[in-house]
């Protein structure tokens, strides 16, 4: 509650808070709000600029794109397209990795010795490789995973877009979380090792506590709050890092919007349409800027509670973070 | 030390095995490569390609082999040949691919048929390896051929002419950054809650958090397009060199491929990536000196009347650089993995693109290779980076 009050008190992470909600709850009435419809090719009206009239009288804020569709409603579907990839990957593959470091810190032996030699196999990858193959492999052979088709239609009707669509998103989303859960486990498990220790543990344990209620209300409360930091710098992780594969074309493929994709395309009219690429790029830059915003906030309400392992464990998230970063650079 | 380091290496063998296998299945179940085109050539039935031309291309690649056969191959070069000893020469019937499947025609009750591949008809044994192209194999540095880039040539042609751009564009970033950063963090730390501190986590904040292709885009609009409609001094978009001479305002003409002109290609790319990595490295210097400086050891140095200096640089710094080695353990791997997006958004000729452009045209066998070099090369990072922290941290012992 304290750490509630506190980041209340942080201004720009609260209005940053509220931006992100705002883009996100509005995306979700696209079809509402939206002037045009996503896909509506008019070859006509291709390329016109920003606050000024197509050929054919129509009205576009942001402008057209190559095939003539309204940017600007293409912005507000891509909205819903990437928040939603980007707040599933990060939820599913925190709660993963939060479920592995408790079993694996908080039994230890065998488990701990078989999961941690397990995350490290997987990070010696390079992630962003291996992100680059499994999204080529995933848009050339629809069936290179076999996706749940209640799944796909679910995330289809949350994202505005048709199964095939959907089942394509859900792919990228499954190998961002099978890469993406290593890292928070490891963490989680480090806080969880000297969490262990402590003598609340201890003393609930000699009280005949299970080691189910020990882990929920002793283990998990405590290492609940650098993990939400973390969660917040994931998500802005996987918004960027969703961006960088669907930029390269590896990612979400084209009639569904992606701020990634759309920035793409952009890139390869910059020199006659120099206003373009700023489109795509303004909601990226607000979004990851908020993002982070909020995870520092976050930080500072936590931080008045320097204890060892907690500082350990941030300056952890961060050596991840910068390490994720230069692998996308 | 000696146990300590011959356990760590065979622990770095086995994982790159493994990585060796994973990477090789995983690349394996991808679609595309080099028969894609073929067979949609050949079913299409206007070019008629036979089936020992077929044969001769598997293999070239190798595809005509088993698998098992195919990833020792690739990995060490094993098997070569039948295996002789004294003299004498074993396996050498031994099957190990099949050059031209049987094909059978099948013919459905409403009379459309088709054709499909079962059993072997020209089967290839040890004694037929011996006149192929002799791998050392990927552990003993041979890459093998390219499928599709450079179609046929050695993979480490196509490295080799990428390796400088890399080497040039991420050696010199990693050098200025850290030299640039470094300072910059301390400098922030001690000073903390200054003007100074205030701008410098702002600038880094910004930057750790923009996605770097953000950055590039930026960049180029600013720089390369909008400079030069302004007609003020501006930079060349992409590439490393460019074909043909220009002009840029106040400096005169570049001719092509002069040494300022390829400086004037290295400035952009090499500033985004500077500019990313300051913003990360002087970030974690500052709170991991900001850490230190709170702790009393550095309150004591302060108290035998130590000058500002020697606290902050000698005894403070000292701790708070340790765990900033760790975060170099990466840079080998990245000095030579090139970095991909800063690549793809400057046209840059190096290993990053190199890897992206080989996953977009599915020639795996560079991919593989590309991947490979990094894993070894994040190992060796690894390896070095622990014995460095022993070396310079006497608290830590290797066991």
């Amino acid at each position: 509650m304290l750490i509630f009050r506190r980041f209340i008190k942080h201004r720009v992470a609260m209005w940053c808070l509220y931006l992100i909600a705002a883009i996100y709850v509005l995306s979700m009435f696209a079809s509402l709000i939206a002037p045009y419809k996503r896909d509506a090719i008019s070859l006509d009206n291709a390329y016109t600029t920003p606050f000024s009239a197509a050929k054919d009288g129509s009205y576009h804020v942001f402008g057209t794109d190559h095939l003539g569709r309204d940017l600007l409603t293409r912005l507000i579907y891509a909205a819903r397209v990437s928040l939603t990839t980007a707040l599933t990957v990060t939820t599913v593959s925190t709660l993963i990795g939060i479920a592995v470091g408790l079993v694996a810190g908080y039994f230890g032996g065998f488990i701990d010795t078989f999961t941690s030699r397990m995350i490290e196999f997987i990070s010696t990858f390079p992630t962003f490789t291996l992100l680059l193959i499994a999204g080529s492999i995933a848009i050339q052979n629809s069936d290179a995973i076999p996706i749940p088709s209640l799944l796909s239609k679910t995330i289809g009707v949350i994202m505005a877009i048709n199964e095939r669509e959907g089942k394509q998103v859900v792919m990228i989303m499954v190998i961002f979380i099978a890469l993406g859960w290593t890292g928070v486990a490891r963490f989680v498990r480090g806080m969880v090792l000297s969490i262990r220790e402590q003598l609340y543990v201890e003393s609930s344990l000699a009280l005949g506590a299970s080691h189910l209620h020990n882990i929920i209300t002793h283990v998990l409360p405590n290492a609940m709050p650098p993990i939400i930091v973390a969660y917040t710098l994931g998500l802005s992780g996987s918004l960027v890092a969703e961006s960088a594969l669907s930029f390269l074309g590896f990612g979400i493929q084209d009639p569904t919007p992606s701020w990634g994709n759309m920035l793409s395309f952009a890139n390869s009219y910059m020199f006659n349409y120099p206003w373009m690429p700023l489109i795509p790029t303004l909601p990226i830059l607000v979004c990851s800027l908020a993002i982070n915003y909020i995870g520092d906030g976050l930080r500072d309400a936590l931080d008045p509670r320097v204890q060892t392992e907690i500082t350990r464990a941030k300056r952890d998230a961060l050596l991840k973070a910068i390490h994720d970063r230069s692998a996308a650079s | 030390m000696a146990t300590f380091l011959i356990r760590r290496l065979i622990q770095m063998f086995i994982v790159l095995i493994a990585s060796a296998v994973v990477s090789f299945v995983l690349l394996y179940f991808a679609p595309g490569g080099p028969m894609t085109g073929l067979r949609q050539i050949q079913q299409s039935g206007r070019n008629k390609i036979s089936a020992d031309d077929i044969a001769r291309i598997k293999q070239r690649f190798e595809l005509d082999l088993f698998v098992p056969y195919r990833f020792t191959r690739w990995l060490i070069g094993f098997p070569a040949g039948p295996i002789s000893i004294a003299g004498q020469t074993f396996l050498a019937d031994v099957q190990v691919g099949c050059k031209i499947p049987g094909m059978v025609r099948l013919r459905y009750p409403d009379g459309h048929t088709e054709i499909i591949e079962e059993g072997c008809e020209v089967p290839i044994t040890f004694a037929n390896l011996v006149d192929r192209r002799t791998s050392r194999g990927i552990l003993f540095g041979d890459f093998g051929l390219s499928q599709v880039m450079l179609r046929d040539r050695p993979i480490s042609t196509l490295i080799a002419s990428r390796l400088p751009y890399t080497l040039q564009l991420m050696g010199a970033s990693i050098l200025i950054s850290i030299a640039i950063g470094v300072p910059l963090g301390i400098y922030s730390a001690v000073r903390q809650y200054s003007r100074f501190d205030y701008t410098m986590t702002t600038i880094s904040f910004v930057g750790s958090s923009l996605p770097t292709f953000v950055i590039g885009i930026i960049c180029i609009l600013v720089f390369a397009v909008g400079a030069k409609e302004a007609g003020f001094i501006y930079l060349p978009p992409g590439n490393a060199v460019s074909n043909k001479d220009y002009v840029i305002p106040y400096i005169g003409e570049v001719i092509a491929s002069s040494t300022l002109d390829r400086a004037l290609h290295f400035i952009m790319p090499l500033g985004v990536l500077v500019f990313v990595n300051i913003a990360g490295y002087s970030r974690f210097i500052r709170s991991g000196m900001l850490e230190v400086l709170r702790l009393d050891y550095v309150r004591t140095a302060r108290a035998k009347g130590l000058r500002e200096r020697t606290v902050v640089l000698k005894h403070a710094l000292r701790n708070a650089i340790l765990p900033f080695i760790t975060l170099l353990a990466g840079v080998m791997a990245e000095l030579f993995g090139g970095a991909a997006i800063t690549e793809a958004i400057f046209n840059w000729p190096g290993l990053g693109r190199l890897l992206v452009d080989s996953i977009e045209r599915n020639d795996y066998s560079v991919t593989m290779g590309l991947t490979m070099v990094s894993i070894f090369l994040l190992l060796l990072g690894y390896l070095i980076t622990d014995i460095l922290y022993s070396v310079l941290d006497p608290r830590i012992r290797l066991s």
